[in-house]
């Protein structure tokens, strides 16, 4: 597995010794995690023990203290970075819990974030024809009505149709590292499917995706490389997706006795 | 009496009343009825001018109305009346709208109507409450009069448009609608124009629906900068018939809207989807009162205004449900954004209830732009002032995309628009 000592060239996310307060509480307490390029990591844990937190803090969400520590982005200190530049340098943030924003329609919003990543890799921006048909296909694979492009983001979705919209999202702007929190709660068989199959189109030597899920579902349609278990701010535990597996049927409580 | 009403007469009071005196022979009957006239002036003299110690005027800026130098209609001031008598070229001179397809278009300059398009007679207007009492200007000085009786099917453009002539002085424009049982009209009321000093525009508009008509209202308020804007409004709104306003108020200086909408009818029905968006020190000050008075009447009342920079805005709605009214359905709801750190609102909701079996709720909110849709945009890469926008656009998306008409959205739109200018920049506009 990668390892915080081992710093090859082609890491594309490296934590070191993270500490993160949220209102006055270390929630964090020193995480480390190397993650490379073509690789999945999943991370894994009990509710609480820090999972969410980690992939807000390193996407850019106010209201986190980092205390210590450091996380870099191709060899960029991520933290130096506003969330908008870290998006646009190909970080993308998975929501559990998509807000809905009437008034902006998904097409508009689609467009002005794929325009702004492209203008950041130095590319022409995409005019509208462009833009519809590299969306369309990802439209379809994802299996959403095109109707939907011309509605407000995630206006009146089911909690389904979000968490589509979210892998919509990532498919439309190729980002280097997809943080996924949580997308897999709330779906039925068939939407996990889904998504599972958009996360698994969009795996890559070039990308890097890191899953962090509570339950072990997902993992049998999206494979992953490496499972972390967090407890109580800290990885307890690292392996193959055996120990998914593993802890499918021990559960949780046993990692978080060791963690104490 | 007398004693009462020079305790409450002032400067401004003063210099209405002498230049009322000082036309009073010239106004038209045709326009007002003459006891009208002298009953709004003898009204206006009981109740004084207002004061923002009085809840009902608290946030109006009354400065910029008294700031006007000359209260006399433009049309018969001394000093402009020469060049406006001549002007009928003046409307070419200035932009004005397209003409909306389908609508009939009635063009009023300066409070005067231009073209050949006849209105019907003028009836009584409204007596005004004090909290309604600026109606009583017009009353008093309005020179002319859109009255218009609806049978049928109608769709008809009332553009009220201030020429540079009337700068200094005032604007009377005055709106008088009847629809007979179930007729249908889709109106728009527009005032437009921008005098380069101090200038009243001060309209009244009154409104009766009879039973099963449906009045379809769209209000654009695009005033200049240095109009003090009054809007008093009275509706009357008979059995299944339904009244839908959606209003934008944009220009001014300060505008005040005091509106009375009485659901007088059984089932009848009244929506009110307003904004206001503010800038610089801009006031827009808002107060509606809705009285269900029969039964299974509704009403559904949303607002939406911005303050940027240090602009005021203030709405305060007030819903009265009879004891005569059981089976009503009354709901509110009242929103803010400040953007500017000197801007305020102040969004008052009130529900009056006095009988049983009503359904109604309410609810207001003031604040600044929410940081979780806020972090979602940014996540996405898009520029934190692009962001601001799109949630500014999105906050008065409800509204403005109950405008269904694609013209008036577009002019709606595009005013709002240019009150918030890094909207324009983003290419959100329909």
């Amino acid at each position: 597995m990668s390892s915080a000592a081992d710093t090859a060239a082609s890491a594309l996310l490296e934590i070191r010794d993270l500490h993160v307060k949220v209102g006055g509480q270390e929630v964090l307490r020193g995480i480390s995690l190397t993650v490379r390029a073509g690789e999945l990591h999943a991370i894994m844990g009990p509710n609480g023990s820090g999972k969410s937190t980690l992939a807000h803090v390193l996407a850019g969400r106010p209201g986190y203290e980092i205390v210590s520590g450091t996380a870099s982005f191709e060899g960029r200190d991520l933290f130096a970075l506003p969330p908008e530049q870290r998006a646009r340098a190909g970080l993308f943030l998975g929501f559990q819990y998509p807000v809905e924003i009437p008034g902006v329609n998904n097409a508009y919003l689609l467009k002005a974030a794929l325009n702004a990543a492209r203008r950041e890799r130095g590319l022409a921006e995409l005019d509208a024809f462009e833009f519809l048909s590299v969306v369309r296909a990802k439209i379809k694979l994802m299996q959403i009505d095109e109707s939907f492009l011309s509605r407000g983001v995630n206006e009146g979705f089911s909690g389904g149709e979000k968490k589509r919209n979210e892998i919509l999202q990532m498919l439309v702007l190729e980002p280097r590292l997809a943080l996924l929190d949580e997308t897999d709660s709330g779906l039925d068989i068939d939407a996990l499917k889904l998504v599972a199959n958009g996360i698994n189109s969009l795996r890559a030597a070039e990308r890097a995706i890191v899953l962090v899920t509570h339950y072990q579902r997902m993992l049998d349609y999206v494979i992953p490389d490496f499972v972390h278990v967090l407890a109580r701010g800290r990885i307890a535990r690292s392996g193959d997706r055996t120990l998914a597996l593993e802890l499918e049927k021990r559960g949780y409580d046993w990692i978080s006795e060791q963690a104490a | 009496m007398a004693t009462h009403a020079a305790t409450n007469r002032n400067d401004t009071l003063d210099r209405i009343m002498r230049d009322y005196e000082a036309v009073a022979a010239r106004l038209p009957d045709a326009a007002v009825p003459r006891e009208a006239r002298g009953h709004a002036k003898c009204e206006l003299s009981r109740l004084g001018w207002p004061k923002n110690s009085d809840e009902a005027w608290r946030y109006t800026n009354l400065r910029a109305f008294e700031r006007v130098p000359v209260f006399q209609p433009a049309v018969l001031s001394r000093l402009k009346g020469a060049a406006v008598a001549a002007g009928d070229d003046a409307p070419a001179a200035m932009q004005l709208p397209a003409l909306l397809p389908g609508f009939e278009r009635l063009l009023y300059v300066d409070g005067e109507r231009r073209g050949a398009t006849a209105t019907d007679a003028a009836v009584d207007g409204p007596r005004w409450p004090a909290e309604q009492r600026l109606g009583l200007l017009c009353d008093m000085f309005a020179s002319d009069v859109a009255a218009l009786r609806i049978r049928g099917t109608a769709a008809i453009e009332v553009l009220f448009v201030t020429s540079g002539f009337a700068a200094g002085a005032a604007c009377y424009p005055r709106l008088q609608i009847e629809l007979e049982p179930g007729s249908e009209l889709t109106l728009v009321e527009r005032h437009l124009g921008a005098p380069d000093a101090p200038t009243l525009v001060c309209a009244n508009v009154a409104i009766e629906l009879g039973r099963g008509a449906r009045l379809t209202h769209y209000r654009l308020q695009q005033c200049g900068a240095q109009t003090a804007f009054s809007d008093t409004l009275a509706a009357q709104v008979g059995a299944d018939a339904s009244y839908n306003v959606r209003q934008v108020a944009i220009g001014a200086a300060c505008a005040r809207t005091s509106a009375q909408v009485r659901l007088s009818g059984a089932a009848a029905a009244l929506s009110w989807q307003a904004i206001a968006v503010g800038r610089a020190q801009q006031v827009h000050d808002t107060s509606l009162k809705v009285e269900h008075l029969a039964a299974g009447t509704r009403t559904e009342e949303v607002f939406r205004g911005i303050a940027d920079e240090r602009a005021r805005i203030a709405f305060s709605g007030h819903i009265h449900i009879a004891s005569s009214a059981p089976g009503s359905d009354a709901r509110q709801s009242l929103r803010g954004l400040i953007e500017g750190a000197g801007a305020e609102i102040d969004l008052r909701p009130r529900l009056e209830i006095n009988t049983d079996e009503v359904k109604a709720q309410h609810g207001a909110t003031t604040g600044a732009l929410d940081e979780n849709l806020m972090f979602y945009l940014l996540a996405r890469g898009i520029e934190r002032t692009t962001a601001r926008a799109l949630l500014k656009w999105a906050f008065l998306g409800d509204v403005l995309r109950a405008i269904d008409l694609p013209d008036v959205r577009r002019a709606a739109e595009h005013g709002a628009a240019g009150q918030l200018p890094d909207i324009m920049a983003i290419g959100a506009l329909t």
